[in-house]
């Protein structure tokens, strides 16, 4: 093996990798919670995060605050938009039906937002930065895009937030009920549809600050941003264990990571194979263990009783 | 003669084409403690699960109070003050006891989370000293007093207990009996469902017997020493 | 006597169909041909998928992956050889040497592609439900890598041109047919009938006596040399193939026109891929702007628009689709 291959992982690498599994990790939080109520992968959540890109480099012009709310307020619309017209009548429909569903309309948003692109003859919108998080600052050395450290940071706090939310008040309670146990959750009194939308509420607010840190990192939004990202989280997740949700941010921030560090070490011509490694991988581990690295024993994901 | 609590009249319940339950009418008084025995597959846990909006019923009514509970969700029969302790248990064994009993509160009408939580400690002292532990941690036993105190958690007018004895050794029956017991002397209505014929006959004020999804035959406490009534229940 | 009839119909109808579209492929006019072929070709995958997801009823996203190597390896094997040096210079030098004929050429495609479906899907058959669609999907992701990175098998990110085009009207009809009656035959064996089986209730079919894990991946095999076959009949009608034209967007359209049609019959199959495919030209048509008693002229991409509200529509409103999962049958005489 060339010493090229030798990997050169420094700082630099790292930093960015955990940046990147942050994000990664933001957007399994996002699958999960949505996962833990309805038993439904969004394979549409990328679309969201497309959407938020779009109204962030639609709205170029205006002022900061402005556009973060007019992008958070695009995504929820889009959100309950789709809890109501998609998820709830699938939500008595097996795991496979709703996948394949989801699947659908993620690619019809994708073609929408072609159409809309289009108008003016050329592919991609200019999202201009927010804040100048686009330069770098050099702390102990190490030259880190501030939107890095903005990405770990929010983060960090978001999941703690959450996590907090969800272990100590009483809609987290609730959440986390209907998430181990729908039915018996709903016998006891908890309101099905409140919980729901709440975790869909959520998992839109989230995608809402990922497309703000992704169009800050790549200010180019097509049709397809953040599906490349989407597939690989929706691995991640499955591959760390979609069945809980500490498992599947784990999967998200560990593929994040991992893809951070093996594209930042190696060459770029040693990396072309690096998909075919990956998800050769992740057959590997759904083969041995369809319920996830993380889950327990060799359960397949519970359906919903 | 005040309006029985809970009504069923004439329901219907099907699974697929199946008919689960038929024409079944019996009645609940407020302060009853009423038995539902029956061998297996007579439609029993079918009954509970329809009166708590789990199963569509095909034909018939169901009452509470007089009002219709027909088609609302789950969770709407649960606050309307309807509580089931469902067969297995079906506790959140990844939660601690407390928390456990807090997702009780989901259904309650009115605040008090404390005061309901010292009430259900003191009917269950064990709970209490389990509190903080994970609720998968507990025995069979205990697991069962803690489905029955998640239930009371919302102060229900109406108890529904779907063979809280099922699996439990001799010993653990009895400690399921004294606890409802205690619930008798406060009033709250029973509906049990049992495979236990002779215990609930025993201990309910009335004891319907089911079979084949029908209303096979009504007894009473009387009955429960009358050997050949007893092996015609047991029989149905 | 009637069960006879209605089996013989099951085959006939969709054959003569096929036929119809074949036989309007001929008569029509250079530019409009390639509409009819497209929905031949259709055909052959979307009843290639069918026989593995419609049959098992497990997801596979991966279906098009054995599309792909058969296209491939048709395309590249079929580049006459006077050419292929200098236009595929990286290949292996058995690829590169070698020039097949046509039918050859569909065959070995059959073959490459069910080779490469049994190697798949013996670790993978034991998996349903989501880590089949999640491990599926990571299977075509494979292959696109892989065909689109590996300069020694193929063209790489390149196009892969020069190809014989000789999937006309005849090749076209000829081969669906071909599919049409292989797909038909499976179904009604006792394989095919042991593989539903598990389709309704895994438990009880093992209980049975019925090894899930072995009649899934017959079916899995015998898919991918189904799909492998259609896919050298595409890149026989296109001349040329790209790794981006069997990948995501294929996925989607032909899933789309199973599930129109109904996953759960190979009628379902036929009449999703024709009236999706029918559909999708017409849009085609109207994004250039068409005439249709008035000009309705729409905006490029209106046609994954409509396919995709459709699929969501469908899945959402009727989940058996426009056949409801049944085969045909024939109208019963009603009692006197």
């Amino acid at each position: 093996m060339s010493a090229g291959l030798v990997a050169a992982v420094d700082a630099q690498t790292l930093v960015d990798a955990v940046g990147l599994g942050a994000v990664f990790a933001l957007m399994a939080v996002g699958i999960g919670l949505v996962f833990g109520v309805l038993r439904l992968v969004n394979f549409a959540y990328g679309q969201l995060v497309m959407a938020g890109a779009y109204t962030l480099a639609f709205t170029s012009g205006w002022p900061v605050g402005a556009r973060l709310l007019m992008c958070l307020g695009v995504v929820l619309v889009l959100t309950m938009a789709l809890e109501r017209a998609v998820f709830r009548p699938l939500r008595s429909a097996s795991p496979a039906v709703m996948l394949v569903t989801t699947f659908a309309i993620a690619f019809l948003l994708q073609a929408i937002a072609r159409i809309v692109d289009l108008r003016d003859g050329t592919i991609g919108e200019a999202a201009a930065s927010v804040g100048g998080l686009r330069q770098a600052v050099t702390i102990a050395g190490v030259d880190v895009r501030k939107v890095t450290l903005v990405a770990i940071a929010v983060a960090a706090v978001s999941l703690g937030l959450l996590a907090l939310m969800l272990a100590r008040t009483t809609l987290g309670l609730h959440m986390r009920a209907a998430a181990a146990d729908f039915q018996t959750a709903r016998l006891l009194g908890v309101r099905a549809n409140v919980v729901i939308a709440f975790a869909v509420f959520l998992s839109g607010v989230l995608a809402a600050i990922v497309a703000v840190i992704l169009t800050i990192q790549a200010p180019l939004v097509t049709p397809g941003f953040a599906l490349k990202e989407t597939i690989v989280v929706l691995v991640g997740v499955v591959v760390g264990g979609i069945d809980r949700l500490w498992t599947a941010t784990l999967g998200g921030f560990a593929i994040g990571f991992a893809t951070g560090v093996i594209n930042g070490a190696l060459p770029t011509e040693h990396t072309v194979f690096l998909p075919s490694a990956v998800f050769a991988l992740v057959v590997l581990v759904l083969i041995f263990r369809p319920g996830g690295l993380f889950a327990p024993g060799r359960t397949a994901v519970v359906e919903r009783v | 003669m005040t309006r029985p609590l809970l009504e069923l009249d004439g329901l219907e319940v099907r699974h697929g084409r199946v008919a689960a339950v038929r024409a079944l009418t019996l009645a609940v008084h407020e302060g009853e403690i009423v038995g539902l025995i029956g061998p297996n597959g007579a439609g029993k846990s079918t009954t509970l699960h329809a009166i708590m909006g789990l199963l569509p019923p095909a034909a018939g009514e169901i009452r509470l109070r007089g009002e219709p509970l027909r088609g609302r969700s789950p969770e709407a029969v649960a606050r309307a003050g309807v509580a089931l302790v469902p067969e297995g248990r079906r506790i959140f064994g990844g939660f601690s006891v407390e928390e456990n009993l807090r997702l009780g509160l989901a259904a309650a009408r009115g605040n008090g989370a404390s005061e309901r939580l010292q009430d259900v400690y003191g009917l269950f002292p064990m709970l209490a000293d389990f509190r903080r532990r994970q609720a998968g941690a507990l025995s069979g036993g205990q697991q069962q007093q803690l489905a029955i105190a998640r239930a009371l958690m919302a102060d229900p007018d109406l108890l529904l207990l779907d063979e809280p004895s099922l699996g439990l050794a001799p010993g653990l029956v009895d400690v399921v009996f004294e606890a409802l017991a205690t619930i008798r002397e406060r009033r709250v209505t029973v509906l049990l469902v049992e495979q236990r014929a002779q215990r609930t006959v025993a201990f309910a004020d009335r004891t319907y017997v089911l079979a084949n999804g029908r209303l096979h035959s009504t007894l009473t406490r009387a009955d429960s020493a009358d050997t050949d009534k007893m092996i015609a229940a047991y029989l149905a | 006597m009637t069960e006879r009839l209605d089996s013989f119909a099951q085959l006939l109808v969709p054959a003569l169909l096929v036929v119809a579209v074949g036989v309007a492929a001929s008569l029509a006019s250079r530019s409009n041909e390639i509409h009819f072929l497209n929905a031949l070709v259709a055909v052959a995958m979307v009843v290639a998928i069918y026989v593995f997801v419609g049959n098992s009823g497990v997801l596979s996203f991966g279906q098009i992956s054995f599309v792909a190597v058969g296209a491939f390896a048709a395309g590249v094997l079929t580049v006459p050889s006077a050419l292929k040096g200098s236009v595929l210079p990286g290949l292996f030098p058995v690829l590169r040497d070698h020039t097949i004929g046509n039918v050859t050429s569909l065959l070995l495609a059959a073959a490459v592609g069910g080779i490469f479906a049994f190697l798949v899907g013996m670790p993978l058959m034991r998996l349903s439900g989501l880590a089949a669609g999640i491990a599926t999907f990571a299977v075509l992701e494979i292959t696109h890598n892989l065909l689109r990175e590996w300069t020694k098998i193929g063209p790489g990110a390149t196009t892969l041109s020069l190809v014989p085009e000789t999937t006309g009207p005849l090749q076209a009809t000829v081969g669906v047919l071909v599919v049409l009656l292989v797909a038909f035959v499976y179904g009604r064996s006792r394989l095919g009938r042991m593989l539903r089986a598990t389709r309704e209730d895994p438990a009880a079919a093992q209980a049975a006596g019925i090894d899930v894990h072995r009649q899934r991946l017959w079916a899995f095999t015998l898919s991918g040399a189904l799909a492998g076959f259609a896919g050298g009949l595409l890149v026989h009608m296109l001349g040329s193939i790209t790794t981006e034209q069997v990948y995501l967007e294929l996925t989607f359209v032909t899933l789309a026109m199973l599930v129109v049609g109904g996953v759960t019959s190979l009628w379902g199959a036929v009449v999703g891929a024709l009236a999706v495919s029918g559909l999708d030209s017409f849009l085609g048509k109207a994004e250039q702007g068409v005439n249709v008693g008035f000009t309705l002229d729409v905006p490029t991409g209106t046609r994954l628009v409509v396919v995709g509200a459709l699929m969501a529509l469908v899945l959402i409103l009727r989940p058996s689709g426009i056949t409801g999962g049944r085969e045909l049958r024939l109208p019963r005489r009603r009692a006197a």
